[in-house]
């Protein structure tokens, strides 16, 4: 393989791993602050595409877009988090009631969004400035998927300051370790799970207007992300936030370069990179926790 | 005198009623369509085009006076398909199986058509199986199959694309899109074109991300790419492969699913101009006062123009309709199955001097093909490119071809 | 009073799904009813690692679809006559397996064992959607062969065939759970610790219970074969494993029987939604919400809150589940 040939293919497999990894990064999220494995998370995804959407067949602007779809899938999550998943925290077997609820919100999310929007696929645009594309050295690059790159670093920053240098950060991952402790100290528990869920939401969210001009907007786009994006997660180790964002380069990487060499193996390629994650260090390559009693 | 003429009228009039009750038989048709995920247009387009369909129907009247109704459910997966099929035929009492989305639900239904001896009447699973391996004389379909599109694919590009020999195909990675790269290759072979192979590529079906194909794609540098997207993985790969001028590089070549409407609708102003593209029904093709009704009848019953999967359920009921007229009533099966054989159909997708028929030996609907390339047209809005350039090709070179129907069942079995 | 409840039970059930038989509501019905009995038999055994090991195993239908298609694959190409033989060896092959996969996934707990489960299930399913050639791939395999004792028209004598396989199945699964091994798993359930310290293999108890339980879901899958004589890639994709779940605790986890209430409850549900709306995912979601917040212990769970559950609680107070 030639240079030109593992650059272009280096490069698109980053920004199909952003993509991923803002889908990740929420659910990762979700899971180390509360515990809760939330396998709607595509629905959030779904969510950020529809009301982006909307947003802009009145302002066709990509960037209240965006913003639409980022507050609207927070306050959703938000929403759901208050009025469903708190009623089943602490029960005995929660992990196979928060499989079912979640598994049961993918269904009420896809069809309520095929009522309201119908079942037509939908598109939107990219905005203006990055329609165009960069041309570096043999490599074509579209600008926009380098916007998206970008975005992601930017969340991952971000996102680093607040869970480590802040307050409040500290007090959110402290929740992840013990709830009630956390709770005897004083801290608003519920209030911490609550906005933490909403902006992991909105993070889904986001990866849907982000990913949305590239792709269509459609019942069943959740479905589509949420697999790859537990993958994702379990490789990089539940509630890793770095976990997740290794984990989407392997996988966006792994995906690129196998359709060129192993093309019959594209489809399960994922899922055995993830079995040989489980068998080989099951916490997930940068966790730190023990994923076994055995 | 008087009195018994009146108490004769008073019997008559009293017990008239009554024979148009026993007369009105409802005739149930039992629709198996997609009407959630990815496929739900298709379903819900087809449900009113079943409408419309029904309504001109009755217009024209049936014997006895006798009316169509059709049921609708989602048919989910195969197994569930299956025992829904079953309960339209031992409930409802269905004198027809309809309609039907995924080829993979089609194969599976079809062997309960073959069991319950129902008519099966496919309108928009394409899989050419169907009509050819897998035939059994309960089924038909009124809508082309894939080898219909890919066979006037290779006569395209053999007469009318120059300077070509590396080819190159991309699909979903399922029977579909491998079905359609095996018969575009026969097609190929028979008309003895020399091509050369230098990519292939199979992304899972509803891939959402495309880049890593497209980089790979531009780097093998084919002067043909063969596509066989549908919906909206068609719409997403070439939004996703235009930044990286791939339209420019080579000719995008995408004969079955292509050039269906809402695709074009989706993309607007991002279709690249000339790609080379087809359907299996144009809202723009061909320019007969038929078609045009069609689809502004479609427009005005649901908001939007249809997409390819309306004519196929529109089709299917006026087949259903014109073996019932044959036949006086929807009880022998056997005889609406000889009257479906051979049956001439005016479909909207006609052109002038041709009108579409079921082969008797395969139950395939016989039309042709036309094949076009993008140009910007904003006549139907949302989409402001469709096809123009039109090459037709006759239905009779595209169906049957019993050579490819040989071919296939040694590929696949019975 | 323990015993006669479950004679009740037993005798709800024989009413039940023989009584069909002597009403006789009609084809579709019949049918109906196999598909409920055959389900039954996968989410029952699925139970035995969930309701009554406390494993969350996500990947189920790997060993249904396994069943489903060495079954098929076998009927199709030399012929029904050994039918049920094609059923065992569909149920050994996938228990061969099942002893692979449960030496790997049951050194984890938790989240990872599920998604452990998860990823195989979803291998298997990608290798047989791919190997088009053997498997068919998303084609499936049509027109699969039923011997001829339970052919010709009509469902009635493969419901038969069928309730009488699977009655024998729960029974043997009812002898396993009930027996000393089965209140082990129980007892590894609640608190593996406390086993461990007993001197007691959890792993391997572990491993036992989940060959069980995959050789009974390969049961189920080879009865599905034969029902309408087409299979599907689709068998073996998550949704048939999240099915299993859904089945379980809509019925009740803590009951031998409740999986059986779920696999009717979800395919009644699925049947009558399906028939008057297209928003049956909807209504199906709306539904596993409403169970999941007010009836946690399933269908069958409120009823025997009387006697059973007041003792499993009394267990559970002594060792707090700390979650994984």
């Amino acid at each position: 393989m030639d240079l030109g040939t593992f650059v272009s293919q280096f490069i698109s497999g980053l920004s199909v791993a952003m993509l991923i990894f803002l889908v990740a990064s929420g659910l990762t999220l979700i899971y180390g602050v509360l515990n809760v494995l939330n396998f709607a998370h595509g629905s959030f995804y779904l969510l950020g595409t529809y009301f982006a959407f909307q947003l802009m067949q009145l302002i066709p602007n990509f960037w209240l877009g965006l913003v639409a779809g980022v507050f609207g899938a927070g306050v959703v999550g938000m929403i759901i988090e208050v009025l469903f998943l708190r009623r089943i925290y602490g029960r005995p077997d929660e992990g196979a009631f928060q499989l079912l609820m979640t598994y049961a919100f993918i269904l009420v999310l896809d069809d309520a969004v095929k009522f309201i929007w119908g079942p037509e696929y939908k598109t939107i645009s990219k905005p203006p400035i990055f329609s165009g594309s960069v041309t570096i050295g043999p490599v074509v690059v579209p600008a926009y998927n380098i916007f998206i790159i970008l975005v992601g670093l930017v969340v991952v920053l971000f996102a680093w300051y607040l869970l480590n240098r802040t307050e409040s950060g500290k007090k959110v991952r402290a929740s992840s370790i013990d709830r009630q402790m956390l709770s005897l100290l004083g801290a608003n528990v519920p209030l911490i799970m609550t906005v933490v869920f909403g902006i992991a939401t909105a993070m889904g969210g986001l990866a849907g207007v982000l990913a949305a001009p590239l792709r269509t907007v459609t019942p069943g786009a959740g479905i589509e992300v949420i697999i790859d994006s537990l993958i994702v997660v379990v490789i990089g180790g539940f509630g890793n936030f770095w976990g997740a964002l290794l984990g989407a380069l392997i996988i966006g990487e792994v995906l690129s370069f196998g359709i060129l060499w192993w093309a019959e193996l594209a489809t399960v390629l994922t899922f055995i990179v993830m079995i040989v994650v489980l068998i080989w260090k099951p916490e997930g390559l940068l966790s730190t926790k023990s994923a076994g009693g055995k | 005198m008087k009195k018994s003429f009146l108490v004769a009228v008073l019997i008559v009039a009293w017990l008239t009623p009554l024979t148009t009750v026993f007369s009105a038989e409802t005739i149930k048709i039992g629709a198996l369509y997609t009407m959630t995920g990815r496929g739900g247009q298709y379903g819900k387009d087809s449900e009113v085009a079943i409408k419309m369909a029904l309504d001109e129907v009755h217009e024209k009247g049936l014997p006895g006076d006798r009316k169509l109704e059709v049921i609708i459910t989602d048919d989910k997966n195969p197994q569930y398909a299956v025992s829904v099929a079953k309960r339209y035929i031992s409930e409802d009492k269905v004198k027809f199986l309809f309609g039907i989305i995924s080829s993979a639900i089609g194969l599976a239904v079809t062997e309960v058509s073959k069991e319950q001896k129902v008519i099966l009447v496919g309108t928009d699973h394409a899989a050419t199986d169907l009509t050819a391996n897998k035939f059994q004389k309960y089924y038909f379909r009124s809508a082309n199959n894939t080898f219909q599109s890919m066979m006037a694919g290779a006569m395209y590009l053999k007469d009318e694309v120059k300077n070509w020999k590396k080819i190159a195909y991309i699909g979903p990675d399922y029977a579909y899109g491998r079905d359609q790269w095996m018969e575009v290759k026969w097609g190929l072979d028979k008309l003895g074109v020399k091509y050369e192979v230098v990519g292939e590529y199979w992304p899972k079906l509803y891939e959402p991300d495309y880049t890593s194909y497209v980089t790979a794609i531009m780097k093998a540098a084919p002067d043909v790419l063969i596509v066989g997207f549908w919906g909206g993985d068609t719409v997403s790969f070439i939004k996703q492969a235009k930044p990286y001028k791939l339209f420019e590089k080579m000719i995008y070549f995408h004969v079955d699913a292509g050039g269906n409407y809402e695709a074009m609708a989706a993309l607007a102003d991002e279709m690249p101009q000339g790609l080379i593209l087809s359907a299996r029904h144009h809202n723009n093709w061909p320019d007969t006062p038929e078609n045009k009704a069609y689809v502004q009848k479609f427009f005005k019953a649901a908001g939007r123009y249809p997409s390819y999967a309306a004519s196929g359920a529109y089709v299917g009921i006026h087949m259903i309709a014109e073996a019932i007229r044959k036949v006086g009533n929807a009880n022998d099966t056997e005889a609406l199955v000889k009257a479906m054989e051979g049956m001439k159909i005016q479909c909207p997708e006609d052109p002038p001097g041709f009108t579409s028929y079921i082969d008797p030996a395969t139950h395939q609907i016989v039309q042709v093909q036309a094949i076009g390339t993008t140009v910007k047209n904003d006549t139907l809005p949302p989409a402001k490119y469709m096809l123009g350039n039109w090459k037709v090709y006759p239905a009779e070179k595209l169906w049957p071809i019993s050579e490819y129907v040989e071919y296939l069942t040694k590929a696949k079995g019975k | 009073m323990k015993k006669l409840g479950s004679y009740l039970s037993w005798a709800v059930y024989g009413v039940v799904f023989l009584g069909i038989v002597l009403v006789n509501p009609g084809e579709h019905y019949i049918h109906l009813a196999a598909r409920v009995i055959i389900f039954s038999l996968y989410a029952v055994a699925f139970n035995i690692l969930f309701g009554t090991t406390g494993l969350v195993s996500f990947g189920q239908a790997l060993f249904y679809g396994i069943g489903a298609y060495v079954t098929g694959m076998l009927a199709k190409s030399i012929g029904p006559q050994f039918f049920l033989l094609y059923i065992v060896l569909g149920a050994v092959l996938a228990s061969s397996v099942s002893v692979l996969i449960g030496l790997l996934t049951l050194r984890l707990t938790g989240v990872y064992f599920t998604m452990l489960t998860l990823a195989f299930a979803q291998l298997a399913w990608g290798v047989t959607f791919k190997l088009y050639h053997f498997t068919g791939g998303d084609d499936g395999i049509q027109a699969i062969p039923k011997p001829e004792l339970l052919a010709g028209s009509g469902v009635l004598k493969y419901y038969l065939f069928s309730f009488v396989v699977v009655t024998i199945s729960l029974y043997i699964i009812w002898r396993i759970t009930h027996s000393p091994f089965g209140a082990l798993l129980r007892g590894i359930r609640q608190n593996p610790r406390r086993i461990t310290f007993l001197g007691l293999n959890v792993y391997r108890n572990q491993l036992v219970a989940y060959v069980v339980s995959a050789f009974f879901a390969a049961v189920a899958g080879g009865l599905y074969s034969g029902l309408d004589g087409s299979i599907h890639p689709d068998m073996l994709h998550w949704p048939t494993s999240g099915n299993a779940i859904l089945m379980a605790t809509i019925g009740g986890m803590s009951s031998f029987f409740g999986p059986v209430v779920g696999a009717a409850i979800l395919t009644g549900l699925e049947e009558i939604v399906g028939r008057h709306t297209e928003y049956w995912s909807f209504f199906i979601g709306a539904a596993v919400v409403i169970v999941v917040l007010l009836f946690p212990r399933g269908i069958l769970g409120i009823r025997w809150s009387g006697w059973h559950r007041k003792e499993e609680e009394k267990e559970t107070r002594v060792a707090p589940d700390t979650g994984n």
